[in-house]
């Protein structure tokens, strides 16, 4: 499978109903491949964080063997629009 | 979570992985759990004087309080020593069992990790909201937590 960052963007737009993903690819930062995403999603209402990043775990569960570093922002939609309007 | 180390075990350590899923799955479970739980991976041997040593705060990462081998481990250590909370870590870059076995028993597939009374708290993306929520030292402590992270959002 080629891991891309729109490869990444559309599994989390589908299978977490992201209303907003921003997918970055920070490999020339590391020593191999790596991303850093922001996952906006309803769907992260009420969870704690573990059980936030655990289900962008699951979502990308092939993709984590293939990737070497990996960092994640989840956030509801209601934190997105406050974190953009500070 | 922030965190590097995902990448797919080599053959050799994939066939090591998978004997130990055979008769010694339960062993290396224990000692793994162990460690979260005490930072030690020995068994309960002998008089139990010192007994589980309790260490609640336990930090998996790569490389130890000396030196950090990994950036993400390292920016761990910063701000766990900014908080003043007493940790110990384990470099599972010394024991490829449990570096592997962690993954597993844990679900969670990156380092540093890190576990507060034996519970996976999680990675560095995870410390750093805590830290900028303000509930890092709370959860370091073992103290009960948001229950709802959007609720937190809403009171502050």
């Amino acid at each position: 499978m080629a891991i891309t960052a729109d490869h990444i963007r559309d599994k989390l737009i589908k299978e977490l109903g992201a209303v907003h993903v921003d997918v970055e690819d920070t490999s020339p930062n590391r020593c191999a491949a790596s991303y850093k995403v922001l996952v906006v999603s309803s769907q992260f209402e009420g969870k704690q964080l573990l059980q936030r990043h655990r289900m962008v775990n699951t979502c990308l569960t092939e993709e984590l063997k293939e990737i070497h570093a990996f960092e994640q922002k989840t956030l509801t939609p209601e934190q997105w629009e406050k974190q953009k309007s500070q | 979570q922030r965190g590097c180390d995902v990448r797919a075990t080599p053959e050799t350590l994939r066939e090591k992985v998978d004997r130990l899923d055979g008769a010694n799955a339960p062993e290396l479970t224990k000692k793994v759990q162990r460690l979260a739980v005490t930072g030690s991976p020995a068994g309960s041997a002998g008089s139990g004087t010192t007994d589980l040593n309790q260490r609640p705060v336990m930090l998996f990462m790569k490389g130890n309080k000396e030196g950090a081998k990994c950036g993400f481990s390292r920016q761990t250590l910063e701000i766990l020593n900014n908080t003043g909370v007493d940790y110990d870590t384990f470099d599972i870059l010394q024991d490829e069992e449990v570096r592997q076995g962690l993954k597993t028993y844990s679900n969670w597939p990156t380092y540093p990790q890190l576990y507060v009374k034996g519970e996976l708290i999680g990675g560095l993306d995870i410390i750093k909201e805590l830290m900028e929520s303000g509930d890092l030292v709370s959860t370091l402590m073992g103290e009960e937590r948001d229950q709802d992270a959007t609720a937190h959002a809403q009171i502050s």
